[in-house]
């Protein structure tokens, strides 16, 4: 008897979950339909807007405690005015943001618009795989977002963007930004330990390292946190970039597959499992290690590598050009003046340099969004209407005189920008014709990097290239090899770096690395002929 | 709504039930808030699991994803690091219900001795809080605390003239660390549990053994403890339960990226996120979901029964 109500109750139960499951589906799909016709609609000719709209809108970061708010007011006034509508800010915050970013997404339902994404540093595509983003037309575009689609098609950039022939993202292509790692040093020490010309060369920074350790006992040489984003990928891919002609191809989450070569893009590099560069590696991280040119408990690590820099207790810190120019050198200059810090980029020595994919920041419309057309209409605005492009990118005019000659904007006096800045993170669409020359930056020494990467940089090879992991079971327990042994090889964690890196190579055989090279060289060959 | 409905539409044959519902109807109320929480927490989101079998999509949502059977299962057996991920977990779990346990029993014998009332309640307020730390902070502390360079620890031992050792390099004694930062964290919250059991004892019980002529010790041995009895074994097979599931918070937090240590510290939830960290699969973290729950639900089932089989009045069905 008990048992019999038990489970009739229970039945119900399960019957009253997978309705509610149901009524969800049908209610999105509803509202798929819906959008759509409402696409037809537009496509029609005419841009509706009567309606006044409010587009949500995400991107990363913390929530701004400076001026945002105010200035996003004021935004939406210009806004309402030129399409009928405001946006909404949305913010995924950097603590495990990966995360937080694909959950937002997973389980949006209708209140996500216009959303900031990337295919290397975020997962647009596996996101646009399972179906987070609305697919693009080219009629959508043409009519909502004219300028975005005649500027990026005459950049020959849609393919980019496409999944199975689909356009999904929006790419932030015509901005121009390096973002190729390097590492910073302060040229003030590195004269005096005899680098006058500054660091060009990875074994150089091991001199560097050895003089500050010596000659600045209050200062670690470089006071890096053993993360996977702190130190780990800057030396091990460091030292990979820096010793062969191999090429990152991103997307994959975990660094295991490179390209040969610019010249044989599509073979898949066999430096991890074979040959003596990645055993020096492993032995020169050793000797570093040992020397105590990071912490002993680096792995545990968490200091701020850059704050300990700017308050000089760091030798060092590591990250892209564009952190470079417009924050730590200029932060430097004003905290450590006279440090003339230099930045060291991978690849220097041997030439071997990237251009960055088109989508590192990219736009796309959220699969759910109830507004996909407006959406795309304020994103027009956002790329190409300077009044709004302002707002969003130097917030307060009275903040800054602009020389209209020049376009240089230099911030007035008592600007302070930890609380007079606005922070919208428009990573999805900026663009060099609207962009103001920022006073604070420190261009002289960016002009002279630029010069050399245009001379040696090539295109990103892997554009169009969209892993499908489905077919390689194998990235799991890969990535789980990798974030095993990558953190002791790379920080010289070990007494026996030959034997490590055999271990290493035997685990990643035993994960079937071997038949996942084989599976990405298939899937490249699929998308590029050959 | 239709749970009701079906309960009602057999009226006729269960009249037994119905009469006893009438006749428990304060204590049932009084349970409804736990019911309720439950039905939808725990029993409503259950046909979701399903999720585990499929091949993800936010369009076809968890019903309309294609099946995909086993698939999403198999790296967690193929990885050959399971019975590492297995011993470890479990390992850790029974010193945290073993040492946990006895320590938090033996803090509340003390507390119950005690005659100073304040003196108790600062106590147990003071050893609750660690329960409210985030793990983050826990693992700053114990950062600050030992780490070889500039940890408190080591310029304490440093100042004396000794050595620290490199506790984030030795995987040997680094579960000391571990055990020591889960005991501190835990001690408190399960004192109060076994404080609250010792204060329901019958008062009449310990005047008696008093004017017996037995001494403290000899009431704490043949009074307290076997009162406890009761509570220890539901605690444990509570506890048991979640045998194979670790706490990712404190592990991560204390071990984070430090591989050296995995080779003792790394559990199943720190494992299955390196998995995930990269390619972020719904589904598979499901799967190693189910596999946990169905392993602890055997486990209960299994320990239940042995208690079963030796007193039956200690089960928990």
């Amino acid at each position: 008897m008990k048992k019999k109500v038990l489970a009739l109750f229970l039945a119900a139960m399960m019957a009253l979950a997978a309705t509610a499951c149901s009524n969800n589906n049908s209610g999105s799909s509803s509202g798929d339909s819906n959008s759509s016709g409402t696409t037809g609609e537009s496509t029609g000719g005419e841009v509706d807007t009567s309606e006044h709209v409010v587009i949500n809108y995400m991107t990363l970061g913390d929530i701004p405690t400076n001026q945002t708010d105010a200035a996003l007011v004021e935004l939406n006034k210009v806004l309402t005015e030129k399409a009928n509508a405001e946006i909404a800010l949305r913010w995924i915050e950097w603590t495990d943001y990966l995360t937080q970013y694909n959950l937002a997404l997973a389980s949006q339902s209708g209140d996500l618009d216009l959303v900031v994404t990337a295919t290397d540093w975020l997962d647009a595509w596996p996101n646009a795989q399972k179906g987070a983003f609305l697919e693009l037309t080219e009629d959508l575009l043409k009519t909502n977002a004219p300028k975005t689609w005649e500027q990026v098609e005459a950049a020959g950039h849609w393919d980019d963007c496409k999944l199975d022939g689909k356009i999904y993202l929006i790419p932030e292509d015509t901005y121009t930004q390096w973002i190729n790692h390097g590492m910073f040093y302060r040229q003030d020490w590195a004269t005096e330990a005899g680098l006058e010309d500054g660091i060009h060369k990875f074994e150089d920074m091991g001199t560097y390292f050895q003089w500050v350790k010596d000659n600045k006992p209050d200062c670690i040489p470089w006071d890096v946190q053993g993360t996977v984003s702190g130190g780990i990928a800057g030396l091990s891919d460091a030292w990979w970039q820096s010793h062969t002609d191999d090429i990152t191809i991103d997307g994959f989450g975990v660094t295991l597959f490179k390209g040969e070569s610019k010249d044989d893009p599509y073979h898949i590099s066999k430096y991890l499992l074979e040959g003596d560069e990645f055993v020096n590696f492993a032995k020169t991280m050793k000797e570093w290690n040992d020397a105590g040119y990071w912490r002993e408990d680096v792995l545990n690590n968490k200091t701020d590598t850059r704050q300990a820099m700017y308050e000089g207790l760091s030798g060092a810190d590591q990250h892209h050009t564009e952190t470079y120019y417009t924050t730590v050198r200029p932060e430097m200059d004003k905290k450590q003046p006279g440090s003339d810090v230099g930045m060291y980029y991978w690849g220097e020595e041997n030439g071997n340099l990237v251009k960055m994919v088109t989508t590192h920041g990219a736009m796309a419309v959220a699969a759910q969004s109830q507004n996909p057309e407006r959406a795309l209409q304020v994103y027009d605005l956002m790329r190409f209407d300077q009044e709004v492009y302002d707002w969003m990118n130097y917030g307060f005019p009275e903040n800054y005189t602009l020389d209209e000659e020049t376009n240089i904007l230099t911030w007035n006096d008592d600007y302070d920008t930890t609380t007079d800045a606005v922070t919208f993170n428009f990573w999805g669409g900026r663009n060099d014709e609207m962009q103001h020359k920022n006073s604070t930056y420190a261009w002289e020494p960016y002009e002279e990097l630029q010069a050399e990467y245009d001379e040696i940089a090539i295109e990103y090879p892997y554009g169009q290239f969209v892993p499908n992991k489905d077919n390689l079971p194998q990235l799991e327990n890969l990535s789980a090899v990798a974030n095993q042994y990558m953190p002791q090889i790379a920080f010289g964690k070990t007494d026996d770096p030959e034997g490590l890196v055999a271990e290493f190579r035997q685990a990643l055989k035993d994960a079937g690395y071997e038949d996942a090279i084989a599976e990405v060289e298939k899937q490249l060959a699929e998308t590029y002929g050959e | 709504m239709k749970a009701s409905k079906a309960v009602t539409a057999d009226r006729p044959s269960q009249h037994g039930f119905l009469y006893r519902l009438n006749q428990n109807k304060v204590l049932l109320i009084m349970c409804v808030p736990a019911i309720l929480f439950f039905l939808f927490f725990s029993y409503a989101p259950m046909p979701g699991a399903y999720v585990a079998f499929t091949n993800f999509n936010y369009n076809g949502g968890i019903f309309g994803s294609p099946f995909v059977g086993w698939r999403n299962f198999e790296f967690l057996f193929t990885s050959g690091q399971l019975t590492l991920l297995l011993r470890n977990t479990v390992l850790y779990n029974l010193v945290f219900i073993i040492l946990g346990n006895i320590i938090q029993m033996f803090i509340a014998i003390l507390l119950n001795e005690v005659a100073c009332k304040k003196f108790v309640k600062v106590t147990q307020s003071l050893m609750f809080l660690p329960y409210f730390i985030s793990a983050v902070l826990v693992g700053l502390l114990v950062y600050n605390m030992i780490n070889y360079d500039y940890g408190f620890l080591s310029n304490l031992v440093r100042s004396m003239g000794g050595d620290m050792p490199k506790l984030y390099s030795d995987p040997n004694t680094f579960p000391a660390v571990i055990i020591i930062a889960k005991l501190w964290q835990s001690t408190g919250y399960g004192t109060v549990v076994y404080f609250a059991a010792i204060c329901g004892i019958d008062a009449s019980m310990m005047e008696a053994a008093k004017v017996d002529g037995a001494n403290g010790f000899q009431r704490i041995r043949y009074i307290t403890l076997p009162c406890l009895k009761g509570t220890v074994i539901i605690l444990f097979l509570f506890a048991i339960g979640g045998i194979v599931k670790g706490d990712f918070g404190l592990f991560y937090n204390l071990v984070g990226t430090n591989s050296v240590l995995y080779s003792t510290t790394d559990i199943i939830e720190t494992y299955v996120y390196r998995c995930m960290m990269n390619t972020f699969n719904f589904s598979q973290g499901s799967a190693v979901g189910l596999f946990q729950s169905v392993f602890g639900f055997v486990l209960v089932m299994v320990a239940n029964g042995v208690v079963k089989k030796l007193d039956s009045d200690y089960s928990l069905f």
